[in-house]
C-alpha cells in the first residue's frame, strides 16, 4: 500500500500538540530523560492498544444476509436514503483478504457512499476455503457462486439485469462473468481488475513468472495465509513494514489516527487462504500465459471471450497501484466491444482507491454519476 | 571430475560425490527375488524416499544461499546509500529524523528494485520449487506410513475430493439445464 493509502490525511499524520501550552510562547525543548520517559510511555500505550486491536469494529453499515452457502454470503445493505437508481448493484469482492475493506469505517465506506447516492447495494462476501475446496476453480466462482448471487438479486429486485461491480480479483471475475452471462448484466463497473498479466510490473507479477503453481497445487493444496503474508512483505517492505509502526508511535495520542491505523491493519492481516486450483489458474492462466486478454481462457468447456462484452463498461484505475499495475487493468477497455466505455484514472493506490477520504471526495462522486446515468 | 581445477568442474565433482553417497540401493545391492523380496522391496522404497529427501534438502540449501546472497547484496547497497544520504553528524532531533527518512528511503528503493528484478523472480521461483520438493518428499514418506497403518492416504483423499468437485459441477449443470427446460415449457404453455 502506498503512503497515501495508509496515512491518507495529512492532519492525521501530525503529532498532536502538547496539551496546555499557550500559543506564541517559546516551546521548551525536553531534556533527554524526559524524552526517554515520553518514548517509554508511548511504547507502553502502543503495546496495550495493539493487544486489543482485534476488537475494533469494521463493516458497520447495516445489512442482512440474503443467502448463506459454504463458499459465500450474499449481503443486502439497508437503504440510507430513498432509492433513486432502479438497477441494483452487486459487488463482487476479491478472493484476497476480506470484503469489509469496502466498509472499513463510516466516513471512508465505499458501500455507504453508494447507498447515500440512492443505489440498492448487494455484496458477495467470500468465505475462507477449507482443505476440501482445493479443486474449486474459477469455473465454480464465476459460473456457480456469482451466477447464483446474480439470480438471487434479480429475483428479489424483479429486474432483468443488474450492475456488476468488481474490485481487484473480483473485477476480473466480473469481467469473466459478463463475457459468459451478458443477458443478466446491464453495466460492468470494475476497480483495478487484473486483465493483461504480461503488463503487470508489480512484485506480484514478477514473482508469479517463475512460480511452479502446478506443483504447489499438488503438494500444499490451497495457498495458505502465511504464504500470502510472505508475498505481501515484499510490497513496500520498509515503508509498510517499519515506517508505519514508527508513525503509529509518533501519533499514539491521536485517537482518529490510531483508529484508522487499527482498522486497516486488521484488514491487512485478515487473510483467508485461496482455493488451490483457483490460485493455479490465477497465476498460470492469467499472469503466465496471459490467456484472459487473448480471449483464450477456459472456464469448464466455455471460452471467456472478453470481446463479446457489449454492455457499458467503467474501468476505475489508480496510477500508484503497486498491487495491480494500471497498464494491466486498462486493456479491458481495448478488448471489449462496448461502445459506451470509460477509464477513470485517479492519483492514488490500490486501497486508497476504495477506502480513503481521497476516494470519498474524488472517486465515488464520479463513479456514482456514471452509474446513476445508466441505472434508470 | 576435476580436470582444470575450475569452479564448474569442482561443483560437478562434488555433485557426483553427493550422488554416490546417497546411492544406498546400489551400495547395499539387496536381492530383488527370493525370500528377501518383500524386505528388499520395502527397504529400497524407503531408502529411495530418504535419498530423495536428502537431495531435495541439499538443493533447498543451495537455493536458499542464492536467495540470501541477493538479499545481502541489496542490504549492503541500502546501507551504503543510507550513509551517503543521511546527515553526517547526529546531534539534533532533526538529524535523527532525517537519518530515519534517509534509511527508509534507501532500503525501500533497493529492496523494491530487488523484488521487481528478473533475477529475484528466478531465484525465488527456484527456492519456492525446492521447498515444495522437500514437502513432497516428506509427504511421500508419511503416505507410506499411513498405508502401513491401513489408513487412507492423502493422495487417495485427494482423488476423492477431485471426484466430489466434478460431481458437484455435473449436478449444477444438470440443474441449470432442467431449469432452462422448465422455463421454456412455461413460456410455451
Amino acid at each position: 500500500m502506498t503512503k497515501q493509502e495508509l496515512q491518507p490525511d495529512q492532519k492525521e499524520q501530525n503529532v498532536q500538540p502538547v496539551q496546555g501550552e499557550p500559543e506564541g510562547q517559546i516551546k521548551k525543548e525536553p531534556t533527554l530523560p524526559e524524552e526517554i520517559k515520553e518514548a517509554y510511555r508511548k511504547l507502553e500505550k502502543a503495546r496495550s492498544i495493539l493487544h486489543t486491536a482485534g476488537n475494533i469494529e469494521v463493516g458497520e453499515t447495516p445489512n442482512e444476509v440474503l443467502v448463506e452457502k459454504r463458499a459465500y454470503r450474499l449481503l443486502h445493505y439497508q437503504q440510507l436514503v430513498s432509492k433513486t437508481a432502479r438497477t441494483p448493484i452487486l459487488i463482487v469482492y476479491a478472493l484476497i483478504n476480506k470484503s469489509y475493506v469496502l466498509d472499513l469505517q463510516s466516513d471512508k465506506s465505499w458501500i455507504r457512499s453508494l447507498l447515500s447516492q440512492g443505489f440498492d447495494v448487494y455484496l458477495i462476501d467470500w468465505k475462507a476455503p477449507t482443505a476440501a475446496d482445493k479443486y474449486v476453480s474459477f469455473d465454480d466462482y464465476v459460473n456457480c457462486y456469482i451466477d447464483d448471487c446474480v439470480e438471487a438479486v434479480i429475483k428479489r429486485t424483479k429486474v432483468e439485469k443488474l450492475t456488476l461491480h468488481g474490485y481487484c480479483m473480483g473485477g476480473t471475475m466480473s469481467a469473466m462473468y459478463t463475457a459468459l452471462h451478458q443477458d443478466k448484466v446491464r453495466n460492468l463497473a470494475v476497480i483495478a481488475p487484473v486483465i493483461d498479466g504480461q503488463k503487470d510490473f508489480t512484485v506480484i507479477g514478477n514473482v508469479a513468472k517463475n512460480m511452479d503453481v502446478d506443483k504447489m497445487l499438488h503438494v500444499i493444496g490451497n495457498l495458505q495465509s502465511e504464504q500470502l503474508y510472505a508475498l505481501y512483505s515484499t510490497l513496500k517492505p520498509f515503508k509498510q513494514g517499519i515506517n508505519k509502526y514508527l508513525n503509529l508511535l509518533q501519533n499514539i495520542d491521536n485517537e482518529e489516527f490510531v483508529d484508522n491505523f487499527l482498522r486497516l491493519e486488521k484488514w491487512l492481516y485478515d487473510t483467508p487462504p485461496i482455493a488451490g486450483e483457483t490460485f493455479r489458474q490465477w497465476i498460470s492462466d492469467i499472469y503466465k500465459k496471459n490467456l484472459l486478454v487473448k480471449n483464450e481462457m477456459k472456464l469448464s468447456d466455455k471460452i471467456v471471450d472478453l470481446s463479446t462484452i457489449k454492455v457499458p463498461l467503467l474501468n476505475v484505475i489508480a496510477d500508484e497501484d503497486h498491487l495491480v499495475s494500471p497498464q494491466c487493468s486498462a486493456p479491458l477497455n481495448d478488448v471489449v466491444s462496448s461502445t459506451d466505455k470509460r477509464i477513470m484514472m485517479f492519483h492514488t493506490g490500490h486501497v486508497g482507491l476504495i477506502a480513503s477520504h481521497y476516494s470519498q471526495n474524488n472517486v465515488l462522486p464520479k463513479v456514482g454519476q456514471w452509474l446513476i446515468a445508466r441505472s434508470q | 571430475m576435476v580436470e582444470n581445477g575450475n569452479v564448474d568442474n569442482v561443483q560437478e565433482f562434488m555433485q557426483e560425490q553427493v550422488n554416490k553417497m546417497f546411492e544406498l540401493n546400489g551400495t547395499l545391492k539387496l536381492p530383488t527375488i527370493g525370500p528377501m523380496y518383500a524386505f528388499s522391496k520395502d527397504f529400497s522404497s524407503y531408502a529411495n524416499d530418504f535419498v530423495t529427501l536428502g537431495k531435495d534438502m541439499v538443493e533447498l540449501k543451495s537455493n536458499m544461499d542464492s536467495y540470501w546472497s541477493l538479499v545481502s547484496a541489496a542490504y549492503a547497497r541500502a546501507v551504503r546509500e543510507t550513509v551517503e544520504r543521511a546527515p553526517k553528524q547526529l546531534t539534533t532531533k532533526e538529524d535523527f529524523e532525517n537519518y530515519r527518512r534517509a534509511s527508509i528511503e534507501a532500503f525501500e528503493e533497493n529492496f523494491t528494485a530487488l523484488f521487481t528484478s528478473s533475477e529475484f523472480s528466478e531465484v525465488y521461483g527456484k527456492l519456492f520449487g525446492s521447498q515444495l520438493n522437500v514437502s513432497k518428499a516428506m509427504q511421500s514418506i508419511v503416505e507410506k506410513n499411513f498405508k502401513t497403518l491401513n489408513l487412507p492416504t492423502r493422495s487417495e483423499v485427494d482423488e476423492m475430493l477431485k471426484d466430489i468437485v466434478e460431481l458437484k459441477r455435473t449436478v449444477r449443470d444438470m440443474k441449470r439445464s432442467v431449469e432452462a427446460r422448465n422455463d421454456q415449457a412455461r413460456i410455451a404453455t
